[in-house]
Parts: C-alpha cells; structure tokens; sequence
C-alpha cells in the first residue's frame, strides 16, 4: 500500500514521497525504511516520519537491541578475556571493551573493573557481520560521562521509552529534576540506571519513568507533581 | 473480476492484544471468533554454532497444543508457520542469530492454523523486527454440494468435503503460503483462492487498527 508521511505504516508499505525527495537530493533512510529496486519499503510497523530537509524514519515498538553506532549503550561485565572486557547489551551477543579505551589507560596501569560492574560506554562498531565494541572514551582522549557506574540501580525498559524520554521535547526529567535530586543515564539499549539519595527517592524515579511509557505530556507533568507530593508528605 | 462478486462478505470478528507477556520481545494474543492463539517471539539471540546460518537468522518455531502433548500435527502446522515467516522476516539483516517464535493454543473451534499464522505475524509486528511484508491468513472449506463457506466454524470443518487455507503477503496479495485437506476440484480451488485473497484484505486493515491504536503514544 502507498503511505504519507505521519500515517501509520505496515512493513511491505511503500513511500513514493521519499523516492520524490530523492531525485532532487540526497535523502536519509533510518530505522524501518529499506531502498529495493523500486521503492522505499517500510520494514517495521508504526508511524513514517519525517525530519527536515530528508531524514525520514519510522517509530515503531521495540523492546530487543539490535546494536548501532555511535549509541550510548549501559553494559554489564560479564567476563575478563585478556585485554578485552565481554560486555552484556541485551544485543544477540556480547560487545567487547578493550582495557585501552579508558581514560588515562596504559598496558601498566589498568583500569579497575570488576565482573558484574555497570559500565556506561559508547558503541564503536556496530555491525551485522562483526561483534559489537564499546569505548569509554570521547575521540579527545576523555571519558566524559562514559565509564562505570557506581551503585545506584539499574532497570529495563523497551527501546521507544528511552527514546522518548531522552527527547527534548519530552516534559519528564525536565518536571522530575527541580522535584529532588538524583542521578540518571539512559542507556539506548533498554536499560536505565538511575541514583538518589534514598531508597525511596530511587524507586519513584524509577516509577515516574516506567509509568511515562504510555502518558501523553500533560499527563507526564500531573504524574510527576504527584509523585513528588507522595514524596514530600511521606518524608517531612 | 471475480473478487468484485465477494465485496460484501465478513470474516470472523478479530480482537487483539499486543504486547501481551511482559518478558518476550514481542507477543500478541488473537482471538479469531472464538479460536484464541497466543503468540511470543524472541530475537535476534545467541544460538549455539550448529545452528547458526552466516546468511541469515535461524528461525525456530514451536507449536505447543491445549492438550501439552506434541504429535505429527503440531510438526506440520510448525513447518507451516516457519517456512511463512521465513518469507517475511528480513532474515538477512540479523546473520547467525537465532528468532523463536513460541506459539500456544488456548481455544480451538475451527481454523486454528489461520489464526495462529496471523498471530504471529502481529507478535511479529511487535516484536519490531525487520519484515519484507506482513502476512495474511484465511481459510475456506467447501461443503458436500459444493459451496464455499469462509471462515467455517469447527461443525462445519468436520462435514466438510474440503478445507484450504491460503496466507497472502501485503505487497501485491501474492500466494505465500496454500494447505488443503481433502477432495477438490481445479475451479473449486480457483475460486477459493480468489475469495480468500479479497478477504485477506480485512485481516490487513485489521493489522493497520491494531498497529494505529498504540502509535499515538510512542513517539
């Protein structure tokens, strides 16, 4: 079936709007579009949507990573193999982190991770034929917010939630930050590590954020006052 | 032509639920008048090497009946459903991965394996893997005087001369899939098919209302 821009699409769909835009310049397939012979076929099921001048992609549910460059991704170390680290992503297989790629890491002097740490890196190669490898460092040398994560708690979510959360536009950290302190980093694979100054505050983060998967924005804001008013009654 | 003659006709009412089990990437349940299948796919995973394929994903499919014990039946409607998938997924983005689609019975009164092909398909949906084309299934049976009843209910299959069963893709409603038990004629067969394949398009329009009800939420 033929589709616009912003209609719901089923894979097996085709968009002649972008094969249009095409002709007169170079467009961007991202996530769930696919070039064939013809046309441009949609892949996933969702909504078409388009970025201006030509980046066109679709929203769709996903709760599985499939590993892409350049992501921010929270991994968990599940082995020690040389000098490499095994990195769990929730991909469909394990990603490699050198011990090299950590600031400040030379072949004497090794960074100290252990079996079991949460680590927050950056995927370096993302292929469909090659195995997964993060960095946690910048392309300066630096790691920035890369690196293990110290305690905290870390939960899973689907993919569209990290998103979504992480959109600009999105009203949820902007309500919950000036509601009480905490720390938080989303990871594009699904897993959100978040850290507050109690146990209480930590669990209503967690539940501001999984509760926001199926909110629209103004609800988002009345959910968040509310959770931050439970909050405050409980603790004064 | 001959689709023309069928436009006024029903299938059985569909109700859907996506996202129906918390922890598989993606599961549906589909109610088909009152045949219930629910479906769960997980994947791309780790599979062990033997199994693995450097050209594309290594589908599995597994058919658990109501009663638990597994037979021939359950083999075929497996191989049935995996070789239909296995036209529609994209396999070739996700090499030396493995997909599983578990499939459980829950209610049988006719047309069991349509309903279970469609579900997968929406569990695939929801599993947001990569799909050359969605897939329909509908089925037929052609009683003793020769008539096609659409959608027959489980008496109606029992009596029947002939059942068929056809699944459709979405691009230009070409034949994936045909299974028939049973006695027919070559027009029979014809016919049947044209039939099926007009009626293939509610299960498609079907998807598209499942698919529009959570997408305003998404993004």
């Amino acid at each position: 079936m033929k589709v616009k821009i912003g209609d719901v699409v089923l894979p097996g769909d085709y968009c002649d709007e972008i094969t249009a835009d095409g002709v007169k310049s170079k467009v961007v397939l991202g996530p769930g579009l696919r070039k064939e012979v013809d046309h441009v076929y949609i892949m996933k099921a969702g909504v078409l949507r388009k970025r201006n001048p030509n980046t066109f992609w679709v929203d769709s549910y996903q709760k599985r990573y499939v590993p892409s460059r350049s992501e921010n991704v929270i991994g968990i170390v599940v082995q020690k193999a040389g000098d490499l680290y095994r990195v769990d992503i929730g991909g469909s297989c394990t990603a490699a982190l050198s011990y090299l790629s950590f600031e400040g890491a030379t072949k004497k002097n090794r960074p100290e991770v252990q079996i079991g740490d949460v680590i927050y890196a950056k995927m370096l190669v993302a292929s469909k034929d090659m195995e997964p490898e993060l960095v946690c460092v910048d392309s300066h040398g630096k790691k920035g917010r890369l690196g293990v994560l110290n305690d905290g708690f870390v939960f899973k979510c689907s993919l569209n939630l990290i998103r979504k959360i992480l959109n600009p536009i999105c009203p949820l950290l902007e309500s919950l930050k000036n509601e009480w302190p905490f720390e938080l980093a989303a990871g594009m694979n699904g897993r959100i590590w978040i850290k507050a100054n109690t146990m209480r505050e930590t669990i209503a983060v967690g539940y501001a954020i999984l509760g926001a998967e199926y909110l629209s924005d103004d609800e988002i804001k009345t959910m968040c006052t509310n959770i931050a008013s439970i909050l405050a009654g409980h603790v004064s | 032509m001959v689709a023309e003659d069928f436009k006024d006709f029903k299938l059985k009412p569909m109700k859907c639920e996506l996202n129906y089990l918390s922890k598989s990437d993606g599961s549906a349940i589909l109610a088909q008048g009152e045949t219930v299948v629910l479906a769960s796919v997980n994947g791309p995973l780790d599979i062990k090497i033997t199994s693995q394929s450097m050209e594309k994903a290594t589908l599995e499919v597994l058919f658990s009946a109501k009663g638990g014990k597994p037979n021939v039946s359950d083999r075929f409607k497996e191989s049935v459903i995996r070789q239909t998938c296995e036209t529609a997924i994209l396999g070739c983005l996700y090499p030396r991965t493995g997909i599983t689609v578990t499939i459980q019975e829950l209610e049988d009164f006719g047309g069991l394996l349509t309903c279970a092909v469609n579900c997968t398909c929406l569990a695939l949906l929801n599993s947001g893997l990569s799909m050359k084309h969605v897939v329909a299934a509908v089925g037929c049976a052609l009683d003793d005087s020769g008539n096609l009843v659409l959608e027959p209910t489980y008496d109606q299959i029992q009596s029947a001369a002939a059942t068929m069963h056809f699944v459709f893709d979405s691009r230009a409603k070409t034949l994936v899939t045909g299974f028939t038990t049973g006695i027919f004629s070559e027009g029979a067969y014809d016919e049947a098919l044209e039939r099926c394949r007009a009626a293939s398009d509610l299960v498609f329009d079907f998807y598209r209302e499942v698919v529009a009800t959570y997408c305003k939420v998404i993004g």
